[in-house]
């Protein structure tokens, strides 16, 4: 994904913009990052460059809860816990 | 059927397709460039995209029609392989950009590897469901979507989203699936016929009035053009389902050949 693409992007579920960006790993484009929705608290993974905004209901906490695993240093507090639809326990 | 469940089994259905080696059925099979350029694809179109972009999924060509200017900002709903955000994105050049949203992972792995091939810098791919746009209020010039919108379950919620996220006169520019007469409930219920898009679609008048109902105003239809049916009923994908049914091929004819590929234009009103 492409910093420039933050300027349209909105959360599916409550339509809030702007977003924020957290980036993992980048090298032309953002390979891995979270984008937060700062009004509802969901996160949504960038991974393999894709930014996957999906509902709710077709996420699954045994594809996304591991991805936050991962990045949990690195993610910010709020999200890691309180996180929406899924977040790790303190 | 619930929504959640035609939901699921339509991601499915398309990440098998978009996985498997050879291009499967949609509203076009057979050959791949035969029927694309049945469709409305020119074969300099189909030539100027990397090869895979086509899955032959469609059922006409958005981009011809769409009139897009350059400098303008496009969205795909349900953008496949990809094919039409490339043509797309040659029309916009590098100062617009094309956004493809389609909520099957394995799609958007097969777009993202063919605009790498391509070196399309302006186009971009998201996973996203067309009924939950991720995309900020009024911020398109331009939305298509090519034969995607009759397989959602929620219908008027696509079109809200897309009026939502058009900017003021920004132009509606699709091409889909409709019927021009009912389709039995055996059919509807069919989840294998719900992939090959003639289960989700709607009639003609209901479909145009939904978009009107968005607010979309012009609403204006482009072209009806019959949908190469022949080649459908031939296909072995379409073959296996009429034998799950137990419908006749020419029972199979009838039932095809009362779905139109319909190319509509509206546009969302300044006020």
């Amino acid at each position: 994904m492409k910093r420039k693409l933050m300027e349209i992007l909105a959360c599916p579920i409550d339509k809030h913009h702007p977003l924020e960006l957290h980036v993992f790993e980048e090298k032309d484009e953002i390979v891995e990052g979270l984008i937060v929705c700062p009004k509802c608290l969901r996160w949504y993974p960038i991974r393999d460059e894709i930014p996957e905004m999906l509902p709710d209901e077709l996420r699954k906490d045994t594809e996304d809860l591991p991805f936050l695993k991962k990045w949990r240093d690195k993610a910010p507090k709020k999200i890691v816990t309180e996180g929406k639809p899924f977040s790790l326990k303190a | 059927m619930k929504e959640e469940k035609v939901r699921k089994i339509v991601r499915k259905g398309y990440g098998k397709i978009a996985k498997a080696e050879k291009s499967s059925c949609c509203c076009g099979c057979g050959s791949m460039e035969n029927i694309s350029e049945q469709v409305g694809y020119s074969k300099e179109e189909l030539n100027s995209v990397p090869e895979d972009a086509n899955l032959n999924l469609g059922c006409g060509n958005p981009v011809a029609l769409a009139s897009l200017k350059e400098g303008e900002i496009v969205i795909d709903l349900g953008s496949g392989g990809g094919l039409d955000c490339f043509l797309a994105a040659k029309k916009v050049g590098n100062k617009g950009k094309v956004i493809g949203v389609d909520m099957t992972s394995e799609m958007l792995d097969k777009a993202r590897a063919n605009a790498r091939r391509g070196k399309y810098a302006n186009v971009e791919f998201r996973l996203g469901e067309i009924e939950n746009l991720p995309v900020a209020d009024n911020t398109a010039d331009v939305i298509i979507s090519n034969c995607v919108i009759n397989l959602s379950p929620n219908k008027p919620r696509v079109f809200a989203e897309a009026f939502r996220v058009l900017k003021p006169n920004g132009r509606l520019m699709i091409s889909d699936m409709v019927l021009l007469k009912e389709i039995p409930q055996a059919i509807m219920r069919n989840v294998a016929a719900y992939i090959g898009c003639v289960a989700g679609a709607e009639k003609k008048n209901t479909y145009l009035n939904l978009i009107k109902q968005a607010g979309f105003q012009n609403v204006q239809v482009i072209e009806e053009t019959q949908l190469p049916y022949e080649a459908l009923v031939s296909d072995e994908t379409a073959q296996q389902i009429m034998k799950e049914l137990k419908v006749t091929k020419a029972k199979a004819a009838e039932l095809f050949g009362s779905a139109i590929s319909l190319k509509v234009s509206a546009v969302k009103p300044k006020n």
